[in-house]
């Protein structure tokens, strides 16, 4: 019961279309204490079905720019297969780790998007008001 | 044509050795490096990164690290979560 929680929760963070992974590590790790190696793997099965339900709408909808998607899908699979090789790999503490820290990055970086998005909005804002005032 | 292998490699990097935040990395790199809009990113992105999650996916199967009972009951949670949102869709169109 509480797996199928933590999906849906991770589902609604994935809506913003990225972090939905890293969200569902972080509660399987933490709150039903799988190892962070069956952690990230089980990040992976998860995956297949949601992406798949979200790729048959976005093919409908024709909002997937194919020019992009296929030489960064045949690049991917090279990187994937050199960082899964690296990871299975490694030691697991050590990967916690780096796991840790790539969260500290993404933290930092969504944060840094959250204030260049509201200055944006400001200065739009602001814009609008000026066209109104000079139309008057 | 460089750009989109460097992209490519270092999200596929990333996405196979934390099997996640293949996202985090390229939406960002549509939206600021190729001039996408926000919608279109986000679509070709997950389309790019069920690939990459194929290819670890197979490392991670090899090595026994699967749990396929959370694994599964997790992935039902997001597909309900994914045909509520798809309904939303359609009433957002009409």
């Amino acid at each position: 019961m509480i797996n199928i929680l933590i999906g849906v929760i991770s589902g609604i963070v994935s809506g913003s279309g990225m972090g939905g992974g890293t969200i569902l590590i972080l509660c399987l790790s933490l709150f039903v204490g799988l190892e962070q190696h069956v952690a990230q793997a089980t990040n992976l099965v998860f995956f297949i079905p949601t992406s798949i339900a979200a790729i048959f709408i976005n093919i409908k909808q024709k909002i997937i720019d194919w020019k992009l998607a296929i030489p960064i899908s045949i690049c991917g699979i090279i990187g994937a297969i050199i960082g899964a090789n690296i990871s299975t790999k490694m030691d697991v503490s050590l990967l916690k780790r780096f796991f840790g820290i790539f969260l500290g990055f993404i933290a930092i970086f969504q944060i840094y998007e959250m204030v260049r998005e509201y200055r944006i909005s400001k200065k739009t804002h602001n814009n609008f008001n000026l066209n109104k005032l000079r139309r008057k | 044509m460089y750009k989109k292998i460097l992209v490519g490699i270092i999200a596929g990097f990333i996405n196979g050795f934390f099997a996640s935040g293949g996202g985090m990395i390229l939406v960002p790199a549509f939206i600021y490096i190729f001039g996408e809009d926000q919608k279109k990113a986000r679509a070709t992105s997950v389309f790019c990164i069920l690939w990459m999650v194929i290819a670890s996916g197979f490392f991670y199967y090899n090595q026994n690290f699967i749990d396929w009972k959370v694994g599964l009951l997790c992935g039902i949670g997001g597909v309900i979560r994914w045909n509520n949102r798809s309904k939303a869709f359609k009433k957002i169109i009409r």
